[in-house]
């Protein structure tokens, strides 16, 4: 037999291990399917609304009630008024309020004889979204109010409005969110989170197939089939996995940039691309974990150890730069982080291969891996010398 | 009364038998133990490194001063002077800037209008651009902070020219800059840092996660070698469910009272995370979620059937239970299904209830709904576990029915199980 028919036949026999064990199309594509609708539901408002801030109103005037008022229309906030402020701060300690605002005692009569009362506030910053929105949000508030009492005083002086426009905000900034323009929380964990979950089942299903070779004995069929040769054996499983996974990614890709219309600078294609790299790269380092470890029970623990890192080390959310130097180092040993400065340069600023070239490497130096232990894998493959589970 | 006594004893005989051997298979697994110690013991640790510092300092900005007047370069230099960001480039044009953006050299850049001094002379409203690049938030929260705390800043600067030049000074100008000032209190996370916010809630899902896989794998494998947990002792007679649930729920409570000591304590005195609570009150929490975890763990490791499958099936889950903590997107804008889904998981609780309890300092009354929630859940998890061991055992009792009755479908649909199985492994 040649070697192309060799190749074929463990392509068939991986097609029939699919159909006796469902486990691999779950765990594949129902995972992957769940997750895609968890976090495109999941964020589906792109920013919080109606964030509970709690109010201890003191003063009871008509400045105060305003001011509540206003802020309770904010699109962000939702005011929920307190009769003391030890009620509010237990709340806020139970995590059910994202700031706490004071008013003081005579604000509305301080502010008339320019006695500048000092208001309060209090922010919950252990939630994180929630509290630094809400802060954001009674930041903009305190100086609306400051500029309308501004206002009324300039206006009873006899300025003009553009004259008291210049005096109350002198500076004003605006700003543009390269990338996400609306400031959405879903487009921004979305864009690595899934390829992200689908790196972790690439890891995960390649070991296990790999793994149950040895577990159930089945290896050295495996290789007689594959006319004993090692690398027809991998190719076979992996054109069937690489098939799987690729046009699992390239779903996601289209399903995000084009069906959720999430903003992409540069080519959708190109984003196939990353997402292929990315797949072949995992594959790599799976077939690097069973290879140096050929003992499917902890080379899974091992996998699932390292896939679950490659998200926090991938600097998406902290940025590797703010972690310590020598954490800093690590992160190159994750496709994820690869795809992630693929992606920025395409999806965010759209810089096209000049951006992209040196990560399309990196990925690519990962298919390298397996070579090194190619061998020891045919070995635990013939012999099935290792523990068994 | 001789009789009640028999039952009492031969239960905790019975007890007492389950759970040493269980403890036995715990510390006889290799892998098993590579889940509890190595995930339960480094994770936690190696978590803490990653986020060691947790606030992101000096993000790199450059700026494009086309106006070069006195108020832009003061402006440039007290963002220069803010923790959040430093001012790594001065660009003559807009297009050197965005190059540098691309090449990931600055993440943000602050833009003066050649009209910027002119407005300001003019007594005008000049503005200035911040440009930021989204692909961490953390760079477009500390560019538009540091750039907004700048704003605040200087207009009460000029404000104070302003109102000198309308004929208001002293008190009167401040009174009228700021007629309200304002105090920020930031009690429990003052530099908005993401290791205090983040890590609280990784201690505890890592104590469920690690719990979980490793029950279902011990789990996966009794089952693979046809010695399934859930056979009940054969003098029994089909009854003793609450004994062998309790028995080796005891094993892994054990085990994981040590971690969780480690984790909720141990850890986050090595890296000096605030630990406000009362230690006897995250005690109790503590004991509370590895209840409610065990049973949890055991509810839902009867979907494993062989060892390995917890990984493929449930890995996934780690990082959404993260998210439905509701330590980042806040619970009040979770969408109704998942919010009900989160009900599901016991970290939902726990976390937020360790979070308030060991970082803000919270008594067991604060944490009072979350207390209860855990116990609720306990008890359905075991009630479940019970019902899913005595459906096991049924499944055992007709083991060879359901086989058939697999390989009938099979071949009533096309497919020929025997011969699939050849292919597979050879003859």
């Amino acid at each position: 037999m040649g070697t192309w028919h060799e190749i074929w036949a463990v392509v068939r026999r991986e097609l029939r291990i699919f159909r006796q064990r469902p486990v691999y199309l779950i765990g594949s594509i129902g995972t992957l399917a769940f997750c895609a609708i968890f976090f495109l539901t999941f964020f589906r408002d792109g920013l919080p609304h109606d964030l509970p801030i709690g109010i201890v109103d003191n003063d009871r005037s008509s400045l105060s009630r305003n001011f509540i008022q206003q802020l309770d229309a904010t699109q962000l906030g939702k005011t929920i008024v307190y009769e003391t402020f030890e009620q509010a701060r237990e709340d806020m300690i139970s995590g059910k309020l994202t700031s706490i605002c004071v008013i003081p005692e005579g604000m509305y009569a301080d502010v008339s004889a320019n006695r500048r009362p000092t208001f309060t506030y209090y922010l919950n910053s252990l939630y994180f979204v929630g509290g630094a929105l809400a802060y954001k949000d009674i930041l903009t508030m305190i100086n609306l109010t400051n500029g309308a009492v501004q206002r009324q005083v300039l206006r009873a002086k006899g300025m003009n409005e553009r004259e008291i426009m210049g005096r109350i905000r002198p500076i004003d900034i605006d700003t543009h969110q390269i990338g996400n323009v609306t400031t959405n929380y879903g487009y921004y964990l979305t864009n690595i989170m899934l390829p992200g979950i689908l790196e972790m089942i690439v890891i995960i299903i390649v070991i296990y197939s790999l793994g149950a070779e040895l577990k159930y004995g089945t290896s050295r069929h495996l290789l007689r089939v594959s006319g004993d040769s090692m690398l027809n054996a991998l190719a076979g499983k992996l054109i069937v996995y690489t098939l799987l996974f690729f046009s699992m990614g390239l779903t996601l890709v289209v399903l995000l940039y084009h069906w959720m219309h999430f903003p992409i600078a540069g080519s959708l294609w190109n984003m196939a691309l990353a997402i292929f790299l990315l797949v072949l790269a995992s594959e790599a380092i799976a077939i690097f974990i069973i290879g140096c470890l050929p003992v499917p029970r902890l080379a899974l623990s091992i996998g699932a150890l390292y896939s679950v890192l490659g998200f926090s080390l991938s600097g998406f959310t902290l940025p590797i730069e703010a972690m310590t130097p020598w954490i800093q180092g690590w992160s190159a040993g994750f496709p994820l982080r690869h795809y992630y400065l693929f992606y920025v340069q395409e999806v965010i600023f759209g810089a096209g291969f000049a951006g992209w070239w040196q990560e399309v490497i990196h990925l690519l130096v990962f298919l390298l891996l397996p070579l090194a232990v190619l061998p020891r894998l045919k070995k635990a493959f013939i012999y099935q010398n290792f523990p068994k589970e | 009364m001789a009789q009640k006594e028999t039952y009492i004893k031969s239960w905790l005989k019975d007890f007492w038998g389950i759970a040493t051997h269980e403890l036995r298979q715990i510390f006889s697994d290799g892998g098993v133990l590579l889940i509890f110690i190595v995930a339960g013991l480094v994770y936690p640790l190696l978590y803490n490194v990653i986020y060691l510092n947790g606030v992101l300092n000096d993000t790199p900005i450059a700026i494009v001063d086309e106006a070069d007047c006195a108020q832009s370069r003061r402006y440039t230099r007290e963002l220069d002077a803010t923790r959040e960001v430093e001012v790594a480039y001065r660009c003559v044009n807009m297009d050197e800037a965005r190059r540098l953006m691309q090449e990931r050299k600055v993440n943000g850049i602050v833009l003066y209008p050649r009209d910027f001094g002119e407005k300001l002379a003019r007594m005008e409203t000049a503005t200035l651009s911040v440009y930021c690049d989204m692909s961490s938030f953390l760079y477009y929260k500390n560019a538009l902070m540091a750039a907004n705390h700048v704003m605040l800043h200087e207009i009460g600067q000029i404000q104070i020219e302003r109102y000198a030049a309308a004929g208001f000074t002293g008190a009167e100008a401040a009174a009228l800059v700021q007629p309200i000032p304002y105090e920020e209190n930031n009690p429990y996370n003052n530099a908005f840092s993401y290791s205090i916010f983040l890590i609280s809630a990784i201690l505890l899902l890592i104590i469920q996660q690690t719990m979980f896989y490793g029950m279902s794998l011990l789990a996966g494998t009794m089952r693979e070698r046809n010695r399934s947990f859930a056979s009940l002792p054969d003098t029994l007679e089909g009854h003793g469910i609450g004994r062998v649930i309790l028995g080796r729920g005891a094993a892994y409570w054990t085990v994981y009272l040590a971690i969780s000591l480690y984790i909720a304590f141990i850890v986050p005195a090595i890296f000096g995370l605030p630990q406000r609570g009362n230690y006897w009150d995250i005690l109790l929490l503590l004991l509370f979620f590895i209840t409610d975890c065990v049973f949890f763990s055991m509810t839902w490791s009867t979907f494993i059937t062989r060892r390995e499958t917890v990984f493929v099936l449930f890995l996934f889950m780690s990082p959404i239970c993260l998210f439905l903590t509701g330590t980042s997107w806040p619970v009040t804008a979770f969408p109704k299904f998942w919010k009900l889904f989160s009900y599901i998981f016991p970290t939902t609780f726990g976390c937020q209830a360790y979070i308030n309890m060991s970082t803000a300092g919270g008594d067991l009354l604060a944490a009072r709904s979350q207390l209860f929630a855990l116990t609720l859940q306990t008890v359905i998890y075991y009630f479940l576990a019970s019902v899913m061991v005595f459906i096991e055992n049924r499944v055992m009792k007709h083991r060879e029915e359901i086989e058939q009755r697999r390989d009938a479908l099979a071949a009533r649909i096309g497919i020929d199980r025997t011969e699939d199985a050849r292919i597979i492994a050879g003859e």
